[in-house]
């Protein structure tokens, strides 16, 4: 049972610091526009070459078009496949593109387990249900939670050999970037290991997502642990999850606001609309710089500021 | 020497952390390799003796030594408190959310050193990679600001904190145009250049340290003078009263330059350095929109006839109050919209940057002068001879035009109609290189500054314009078109300094010029090529 504990507890920890992770972005106030193109939502003519809607002569007097289509398809490849860094740095693509994409197969495979835990409790356990799906699924678990070891270890292996051995990145790194990668390595590894060596069909992985789910039944006579390499992998793997949005890792999902909040923010402040509302809001909060030049007493709002001459030198 | 360096170093005693050795930049191709042993002269030491100068070979601020200890550690407290203002959003609405988002999430893949064009060049100093200064801030933040940061900073990244630190980071911050080509090669969206842009205004908003051409002479000298020029509204209207005459002696085409005309379609905003500098562009203006039979009006009012915000490179508060008053002009002078003219920056200050400030009736419609003169040249009221222009042109795109607002296309689809020697610079568009003129380094030249500018900033844009006009016969007139008045002062230096008119030929101008000199109406060319004019009537 103390398997499940620590991966409800880590569970817990993930969505609370997520969650944190995204409210605190979504309360902030509106911040000037800092686009920067090309931005993927403008029509496909345009975000070929980086162009915007002001381009267009009176853009003011017409809608802006967009193409959701044309975001999803920069986007998907963006994040599947780490295009960007597959353009602009191959040498490092070569080992992140593994890591990453082992970690979505994890990912996947995490879902996978799940929907299986879902279709037994679904059948009349515990007598184990077969059927296509079922097939389907556990052929599926098998090949991405294979290929997602595999991936994920040659990447995570040569991430840290890179860091370590190319002094533009190990001059910048610390402790905890080493740390980081080995922490992933360990959970790639060690789940591997038991793979190969205890359960090539990965029976324990789908019966330790079905105790989870059922508050720890056993799933033919399964117990997590039974295997040092499988209860490695699940602490590690449990650990992770709790640990990853608490660092600089969570750009995993954070890319989403780096992305949509900043550098293809072109939202137009149209008087009277929700823009202006939160601007004007803005305007009003008190800073307190100490430059002589700012004339900022804490009583001032931006707008008095703004509209008000430097103090003369 | 210098390479091997860590974000910790920057706090070491040293009197020079990065020099840069002869031969060590960036090789030039013939016949310019008589400067690739050239290297940043030294400073002289008499006029510098009270300065920082421990950063690298030159200085751009040039912030005065403190005289004691105590005066260091206050100094340190109130960087600190600046520090802190940032993430704070009473202090910094303005870019608290894309700070906190690049502040958090860079992954140190180093991505973005390749895509730097001052790291590139400079013999590739680990000082100049875009997150070097980024990673100090980082490593300063979380130790000296976090809870328990002390502790944490031997894991996760540490630094001392002391005044050296501080005024090598100010003196940092202004080795980076904020070009932001960086930015668009992160896997991750981190933006370095941002980054910078903070460190600036920290400086700036909560110690007062600035250069003295962005802030004293620039933002304070245009809130109080009407220009950062220094020109006053009775010298701006005396210049463009120069500039009618002359229009009418290089081309033989009378221009009537209005000012102050209530109602008018058009406000048009020039750089006035422009006046100045390169008059021919006001000029130009004038004709086209004349011959095209626009409504439009010039402002005679103190800050009303200069487009620059310096604000935009160093200071929030002077940027807002740069761009009220550009605002507050148009609105009181009931035009329908603000044209800027060709001045990158201010493009992007007024049109973007202040898109967020402005409520309300200052809200007013702005447009590029791209697509302005765009739907000129394509509304047929203008006759063109291209083959007047038939000499090799290549465009320089202004970063802040074309990778900050997305105007990439206007200003080619104009070329392409007038100039049949039109070629492209590789990368160019959004892709493209900063002159190295960026976030104020054109107007900067204290000190060695313009020649570490010279040698190492523009030196990428340098090989990109010798590299467009590959192949073409070394007598023949090139012409570097460049639509921002301070590009043009970036490239005109680079010409200047690198003998690059005798040499190769290679001139430099912005679009208008070319745009006039095709018209079927001007008797006399716009453009010479030293004492040739550019066609024969
Ligand atoms: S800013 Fe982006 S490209 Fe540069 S080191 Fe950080 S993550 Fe990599
Ligand atoms: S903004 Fe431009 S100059 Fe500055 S670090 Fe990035 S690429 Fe280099």
């Amino acid at each position: 049972m103390g398997f499940y504990l620590l991966s409800y507890l880590c569970i817990f920890v993930f969505i609370l610091a997520t969650a944190y992770r995204i409210y605190r972005q979504i309360t902030l106030p509106i911040h000037v526009r800092w686009e920067l193109y090309p931005v993927q939502h403008e029509t496909a003519a345009r975000a070929a070459y980086g162009g915007s809607y002001l381009e267009e002569v009176n853009w003011w007097e017409k809608t802006h078009k967009r193409s959701l289509f044309n975001e999803l398809r920069y986007m998907l490849p963006e994040i599947l496949f780490i295009r960007g860094l597959w353009k602009e740095n191959r040498s490092l693509w070569r080992i992140s593109f593994p890591f990453h994409f082992g970690l979505y197969l994890m990912i996947a495979t995490s879902g996978l387990l799940v929907v299986h835990a879902l279709v037994i409790l679904g059948s009349d356990y515990p007598a184990a249900p077969g059927g296509t799906i079922k097939s389907l699924l556990d052929g599926l678990i098998v090949v991405t939670g294979w290929t997602g070891l595999v991936l994920g270890n040659i990447g995570s292996l040569g991430l840290l050999s890179k860091r370590w051995t190319e002094p533009e990145l190990r001059n910048y790194s610390s402790f905890s970037d080493y740390f980081n990668i080995l922490f992933i390595f360990l959970f790639f590894v060690s789940a591997l290991a038991a793979a190969v060596f205890t359960d090539p069909l990965l029976v324990g992985a789908k019966a330790y997502a079905f105790g989870l789910l059922t508050g720890g039944l056993p799933l033919n006579g399964y117990a997590p642990g039974q295997s040092i390499a499988g209860g490695v992998a699940i602490v590690s793997a449990s650990l992770l999850a709790a640990y990853i949005p608490l660092t600089h890792m969570s750009h995993m999902f954070m890319k989403y606001f780096l992305y949509h909040k900043v550098k293809w923010d072109d939202a137009q402040n149209r008087r009277g609309g929700r823009i202006e509302a939160a601007i004007m809001e803005n305007l009003e909060l008190k800073p307190t710089w100490r430059a002589n030049h700012v004339d900022a007493d804490g009583r001032k709002s931006w707008r008095d500021i703004a509209s008000s001459a430097p103090k003369e030198k | 020497m210098n390479n091997q360096m860590k974000p910790s170093n920057l706090s070491k005693p040293s009197d020079c952390l990065c020099h840069i050795e002869p031969g060590e930049l960036s090789p030039l191709p013939a016949p310019y390799e008589d400067f690739n042993q050239v290297t940043i002269p030294p400073l002289n030491p008499e006029k510098v003796k009270h300065l920082e100068t421990s950063l690298d070979d030159t200085i751009a601020i040039g912030i005065p030594k403190p005289a004691n200890k105590e005066e260091e550690e206050a100094l340190v407290l109130r960087f600190l408190s600046g520090l802190k203002k940032l993430f704070e959003k009473e202090n910094n609405w303005t870019f608290l959310q894309p700070l906190m988002l690049s502040m958090e999430h860079c992954a140190k893949c180093q991505t973005c050193s390749n895509a730097c064009p001052v790291y590139e060049m400079s013999g590739r100093k680990d000082i100049y990679r875009p997150m070097f200064r980024a990673e100090v801030l980082r490593r300063i933040y979380k130790k000296y600001l976090k809870p328990g940061g002390k502790i944490t900073a031997k894991l996760t990244g540490d630094i001392d904190l002391n005044w050296t630190t501080i005024a090598r980071l100010a003196e940092l911050s202004y080795r980076c145009t904020l070009c932001r080509r960086c930015a668009t090669v992160c896997p991750i969206g981190v933006d370095n250049g941002l980054i910078t842009h903070e460190i600036r205004k920290l400086f700036s908003q909560e110690m007062g340290i600035a250069p003295k051409e962005l802030h004293d002479k620039g933002t304070v000298q245009h809130l109080r003078v009407g220009s950062s020029t220094g020109m006053n509204p009775l010298a701006a209207k005396d210049s463009v009263e120069f500039i009618q005459e002359e229009m009418e002696e290089i081309t033989g085409y009378k221009v009537e330059i209005p000012w102050d005309v209530e109602g008018a379609d058009i406000l048009l905003i020039h750089n006035a350095g422009e006046m100045l500098a390169w008059p021919e562009n006001v000029g130009a203006f004038a004709t086209i929109f004349q011959a095209a039979g626009l409504s439009w009006t010039l402002s005679s009012e103190a800050v009303g006839y200069d487009a620059v915000n310096y604000g935009l490179w160093y200071d929030d508060v002077q940027f807002s109050r740069v761009a009220v008053r550009h605002a507050d002009i148009a609105r009181r002078l009931k035009v329908k919209k603000i044209v800027m003219g060709e001045c990158g920056h201010a493009h992007k200050a007024l049109t973007v940057i202040a898109d967020r400030l402005l409520t309300g009736d200052l809200n007013l419609p702005r447009e590029s002068a791209m697509v302005t003169l765009e739907e000129i040249v394509r509304s047929g009221k203008l006759q063109f001879d291209p083959l007047r222009n038939d000499f090799p042109v290549t465009l320089h795109d202004p970063c802040n035009m074309v990778r900050s607002m997305g105007i990439v296309e206007p200003q080619r689809r104009i070329l392409r109609k007038i100039a049949p020697g039109f070629r492209e610079m590789t990368p160019h568009g959004v892709e493209n290189y900063c002159c190295g003129g960026g976030s104020g380094f054109a107007i900067m030249s204290g000190y060695n500054f313009a020649q570490w500018r010279n040698l190492v900033g523009s030196r990428k844009k340098f090989l990109q314009i010798l590299n467009a006009f590959e192949g073409e016969p070394r007598e023949a007139p090139k012409y570097v078109c460049a639509p921002c008045s301070n590009c043009k002062g970036a490239i005109r230096d680079i010409i200047n300094y690198y003998h690059a008119e005798e040499r190769s030929r290679l001139y430099y101008g912005g679009l208008v010029e070319l745009i006039v000199n095709a018209m079927v109406d001007m008797k006399k060319p716009m453009i010479r090529f030293g004492d040739e004019p550019s066609w024969r009537s």
